[in-house]
């Protein structure tokens, strides 16, 4: 398979509500600023991929028809990739084929979501099925505090731990120039918030956020021309049935799968000793526990253990969510987008305040729908 | 698919439910099942074969967000690499094209749905614009349609009658179509007669909605070879977006075709659109149809209707083409599925080497996709 | 989210539902500008910074060339129909307002036979509008024959400009039911009965029922009863509070494997005292359906009230 570069990134100031520009404006700036990060004009991009959130969070249908204009895209190839939350990261995989396919050169991924735009919770709600649970479903947060639940019981996923979870991407979100949730945060303030659907509390949530992140990928062609590209070493997203017998909730069957191909994809036979930094997305506290066990990073049950070890920790031997993850900022549209653009940057030795020292390989892990669509993406600044 | 170190990929099956005003009786997940189905039945593939799933659909059309998700498992897509495009399966198809040919899947399933029976299909299209200028003003399909055949009759020459004889065509060859559920084709009269919906056309000039599921299967050469005695090989893709505001569009033409159709034969090797001689390509109106017609390079502008006597050098549409029977987000899909039946030996005698296949999305089709494939 | 039962499960059976949503759209400066601009009679373009082109109406960014577009510019009132159409009683028209190179789409006001291309128009206002700031904020336009041309300006004034514009979208639908969710609720309507479809290879039985099994991708075979009870596979107590919701919080949210079944069902769990659920309630216990009397029963899940812990 031929190789594939992330070659310029570029990310908005994410804001609970941006009131100075729209969807279009939004997405602008994040694609301004990845091509100025990889000094390219839109000239130099033969294909665009937009990913956000579903089409009714912001009333606009199949909005990358509106978005092109805005972006110099006229007359190129443009097309929209969505999954849910995990959007960003299925679009980069669009991207990452059309290069390896020799279909394009270099092609810009843009992913935003200006969530403020809807009422969440009523936009959230056409996610269900009109037939079969409409009626008891409680949004995302609902089953997956649930499960959170099972967890708790069956692999020690504590409300403790995932109270550390929500500590350390908090304090984590501090150094991130694009984060605009600042508070520095106590693991009792957390166990004190409010219980939203208990295990969930507030502290375990993150915001509603307004922003967009582009990444521009090319092939080793393009990337000849590139200071410091981060080579794609593996990428894949499975899914899995919503509701398909004895579907295991408590362990994230595509993701495993997914890591798993990843993982032999980038040459990586233990994750915890040759990835250097992580970034996974995590709509609530309780899912970062459940990550560190799906991709490997400990055994079955040993995530509250990791946690409270600090290995996870931005001066830990496997730091998680050094950005602060989604606490920090939580544009659905983007959000797995700028997994992928953070493990990049950290490889590329850009990643400023949060710069993990030495980071060579990054695993960014993402996902949506009702926690059935999930994706992995392993980045190095060696080309294997 | 164009370069040494990739291999080739083909088509290898195909499958389509019929065409319906309205399945009434089968929800998404049974037109999807039952498409995935027919396509795998004698085809020699097995669902365990199949690497990946390209799904196309539309939250707006089918009443839920991320509606896919609900999906997977009529698709197959249970624990396998999927994605969505949200557009029409005509560029699904690319993405499927892509991920084989680049080495990421051997085998893959491109699926493309709709039931616009169960929606408003106004509220999916103005919903299409952006929201401030031109949706208050209630434009939608519609309006579009009127708008961009009023422009193409004020520039290109062309008449009110070529523009019927072209939907005559149209429902005349889907009427013998098995697979496009039809009362039965108007005249040429009932064409002219009928109701100006959008002057100046009539309403049997606006594509019919209709409810249907339609799935290819695609495979890397090695594999095709293996198991399919009928490959047919894609040979170029290009896809190409126009402008947003229908006010900028270049009067008459469809710009975005043109550089689709470019880019296609481009990476085809091939330099004359007309060593084409079967061309599927969809459209949402009679002068939707011309202007694709002519954008591709089948005709002067306009002189489309050129394309539609007996003796035209190229066939357009054996299959009636959208405006009798238009799925929306199948549509492009459809032409695909039409134009490998047509190579493959589906429709009995094999009377082309090479065809071209188009599809489109957005308000006024912005967005163009077009396919070449060769026997 | 209104759904509505439609009687009598057969062929063509629908479900009415609704997707009733509002929103506050950021209009973005440009957009923002031109809309108040409208109440005050004054029709906005703009010019691309990177290849002049002026831009009817202002908008943000040029489509041609990406460039940015800066300034405004004070249009003429006056232009020619450039394109047309009627729809209903609407005739649409493309306005090539003079010393625009973008033309705008907005309401001719006149019959469609006098509203040929090339001829000249100029903006017509309304008496009043209910809502300020929207593109109807202008009425369209009206033919003027032989009026001069204009010519645009620099705008000089100062607009303060919206920010956002709320919006309602409403989308009405008609779910077909499909053969395998009719029979499952008609069952449930008629004989307060939860039936599953089988998967003729691995035997699991699927509720809702459906043609084919998602892992095997094997034909279902037939329909089986599933009972009213089953374990409690995850629950979560509820808190928050939704537009839309049918219990008032705190209630607890649960997932139950019903015997005889191989999926999950969500429903309510209930019937104790919640106040101790975290106490009471354990992941794997057995739980069941408490239903509501026949003459409530819809023929929906909420026919069963909730599931109720079943205690040894």
């Amino acid at each position: 398979m031929r190789n594939v570069a992330i070659l310029g990134v570029g990310q908005t100031n994410h804001a609970r509500r941006r009131t100075d520009v729209s969807t279009i404006g939004l997405s602008r700036e994040a694609v301004l600023r990845a091509l100025e990060d990889a000094d390219l004009t839109m000239d130099d991009i033969d294909s665009v991929v937009v990913c956000s959130g579903p089409v009714l969070f912001a009333a606009v249908n199949q909005p990358e028809k509106w978005l092109a204009d805005a972006i110099g895209a006229r007359n190129k190839p443009v097309v929209r990739v969505t999954s849910g939350g995990g959007t960003g990261l299925a679009g980069a995989l669009a991207a990452v084929n059309q290069v390896r396919a020799g279909h394009a050169n270099r092609v810009l991924v843009i992913a935003y979501d200006k969530l403020s735009e809807g009422a969440l919770q009523y936009s959230i709600s056409t996610l269900y099925d009109p037939f079969w649970g409409r009626e008891f479903a409680v949004g995302i947060m609902g089953f997956s505090a649930a499960y959170w639940k099972s967890r708790m019981d069956l692999l020690g996923h504590s409300e403790e731990a995932a109270a550390m979870v929500s500590v350390k991407n908090h304090k984590n979100a501090l150094l991130n120039p694009y984060a605009h949730v600042k508070k520095e945060i106590t693991v009792e303030d957390v166990l004190n918030s409010k219980p939203l659907c208990w295990p969930i509390k507030l502290l375990d949530v993150p915001p509603i956020s307004d922003g967009a992140c582009a990444v521009i990928l090319g092939s080793e062609d393009a990337a000849k021309k590139s200071e410091n590209p981060a080579w794609i070493r593996g990428m894949a997203y499975y899914c899995e049935a919503e509701n398909a017998a004895y579907r295991s909730m408590i362990q994230s069957e595509p993701l495993t799968i997914a890591a798993a191909k990843v993982y032999r994809q980038a040459g990586i036979t233990n994750p915890r000793r040759q990835v250097d930094v992580v970034e996974v997305q995590e709509p609530y506290t309780c899912f970062e526990l459940s990550y560190y066990e799906g991709l490997g990073l400990c055994p079955s049950g040993g995530a509250a253990e990791l946690m409270a070890s600090g290995a996870t920790q931005i001066d830990g031997d496997i730091p998680v969510n050094p950005s602060g993850g989604c606490m920090g900022a939580n544009p659905i549209g983007a959000t797995a987008l700028i997994r992928l653009a953070e493990v990049a940057q950290q490889v590329r030795g850009k990643a400023g305040a949060y710069q993990i020292e030495g980071a060579k390989v990054g695993l960014a892990q993402a996902g949506g729908g009702w926690a059935n669509l999930r994706g992995v993406a392993v980045v190095s600044s060696e080309k294997g | 698919m164009m370069n040494d170190d990739l291999e080739r990929v083909a088509i290898v099956a195909s499958a389509q439910t019929q065409l319906r005003s309205a399945w009434g009786s089968m929800q998404h997940v049974d037109l999807i099942g039952a498409t995935v189905n027919d396509l795998l039945n004698g085809s020699g593939f097995r669902i365990q074969d199949i690497d990946v799933i390209i799904d196309c659909g539309s939250d707006v059309l089918d009443g839920r967000s991320i509606s896919n998700c609900g999906f997977l498992g009529a698709m197959g897509a249970h624990h396998k690499e999927e994605s969505r495009v949200e557009e029409d399966g005509i560029f699904g198809a690319i993405y499927g094209a892509n991920k084989v040919s680049g080495g990421s899947a051997d085998v893959a399933l491109v699926i493309a749905y709709s039931k616009p029976s169960e929606s408003s299909v106004a509220g999916y299209y103005s919903t299409l614009s952006e929201p401030f200028y031109q949706r208050p003003l209630g434009l939608d399909h519609i309006s579009a349609a009127g708008l961009l055949a009023n422009q193409y009759l004020t520039y290109s020459g062309a008449s009110e009658e070529d523009l019927i004889t072209i939907a005559f065509e149209s429902w005349r060859k889907a009427s013998h179509n098995k697979d496009v559920e039809m009362l039965g084709a108007p005249s040429r009269d009932d064409i002219a007669r009928a109701v100006r919906i959008a002057d100046p056309l009539t309403a049997p000039q606006i594509s019919r909605n209709v409810d249907g599921a339609v799935a290819i299967l695609i495979a890397k050469e090695s594999v095709a070879r293996k198991l399919s005695d009928k490959p047919v090989w894609i040979t170029g893709i290009g896809s190409a977006i126009d402008s947003h505001y229908l006010t900028e569009r270049v009067p008459g033409k469809m710009k975005a075709a043109e550089t689709a159709t470019k880019f296609a034969l481009k990476s085809a090797g091939i330099s004359d659109i007309k060593q084409f001689k079967l061309a599927e390509v969809s459209a949402t109106s009679s002068a939707n149809e011309a202007m694709v017609v002519e954008a591709m390079g089948f005709a002067d502008f306009g002189k489309a209707i050129n394309c539609y006597s007996e003796n035209s050098a190229v066939s357009i549409n054996p299959s009636g083409g959208a405006i009798p029977a238009d799925p929306i987000m199948a549509t492009g899909l459809v032409r695909l599925h039409e134009a490998y039946k047509q190579l493959s030996g589906g429709y009995g005698e094999v009377k082309f080497d090479k065809a071209i296949a188009h599809g489109a999305g957005g308000l006024g089709m912005q967005n163009h996709c077009v396919i070449t494939l060769e026997a | 989210m209104n759904n509505t039962f439609t009687s009598g499960i057969g062929d063509d059976a629908v479900l009415e539902a609704q997707i009733n949503l509002p929103y506050t759209l950021t209009t973005g400066k440009a957009a923002g500008t031109f809309l108040v601009a409208l109440d005050q009679k004054i029709i906005l373009g703009t010019t691309c910074e990177k290849c002049q082109k002026v831009i009817v109406p202002a908008t943000d960014y040029c489509g041609a060339c990406g460039g940015q577009n800066v300034g405004f510019l004070e249009m003429p009132h006056s232009g020619a129909i450039t394109a047309v159409t009627k729809v209903d009683d609407k005739v649409f028209i493309f306005v090539h307002l003079d010393g625009a190179d973008i033309d705008l789409l907005h309401i001719f006001h006149g019959d469609l036979s006098t509203a040929k291309v090339g001829a000249r128009v100029t903006a017509k206002w309304p008496e009043s509008v209910e809502v300020a700031s929207r593109i109807t904020s202008l009425d369209g336009f009206e033919l003027a024959k032989d009026s001069a041309v204009g010519s645009s300006k620099p705008f000089t004034g100062t607009i303060e400009p919206i920010s956002e514009m709320p919006y309602k979208l409403s989308l009405n639908y008609k779910h077909s039911y499909g053969p395998h969710y009719g029979r499952m609720f008609d069952e449930l309507a008629t004989n307060q009965r939860i039936i599953g479809s089988r998967c003729s290879a691995c035997h699991n039985v699927l509720v809702p029922p459906r043609e084919y099994c998602d892992i095997c991708y094997a034909q279902t075979d037939l329909y089986k009863d599933v009972s009213d009870a089953g374990k409690l596979q995850a629950f979560s107590i509820i808190n928050l509070e939704f537009v839309g919701q049918t219990r008032t919080p705190p209630y607890v949210y649960g997932e139950v494997v019903l015997d005889g079944s191989a999926t999950r069902l969500i429903h309510n769990i209930g019937g104790f005292d919640i106040t101790k659920a975290k106490e009471i309630l354990t992941i794997g216990m057995q739980v069941k359906a408490v239903w509501r009397p026949k003459d409530q029963c819809k023929g929906t899940l909420d026919d069963i009230e909730y599931f109720q812990p079943v205690f040894e």
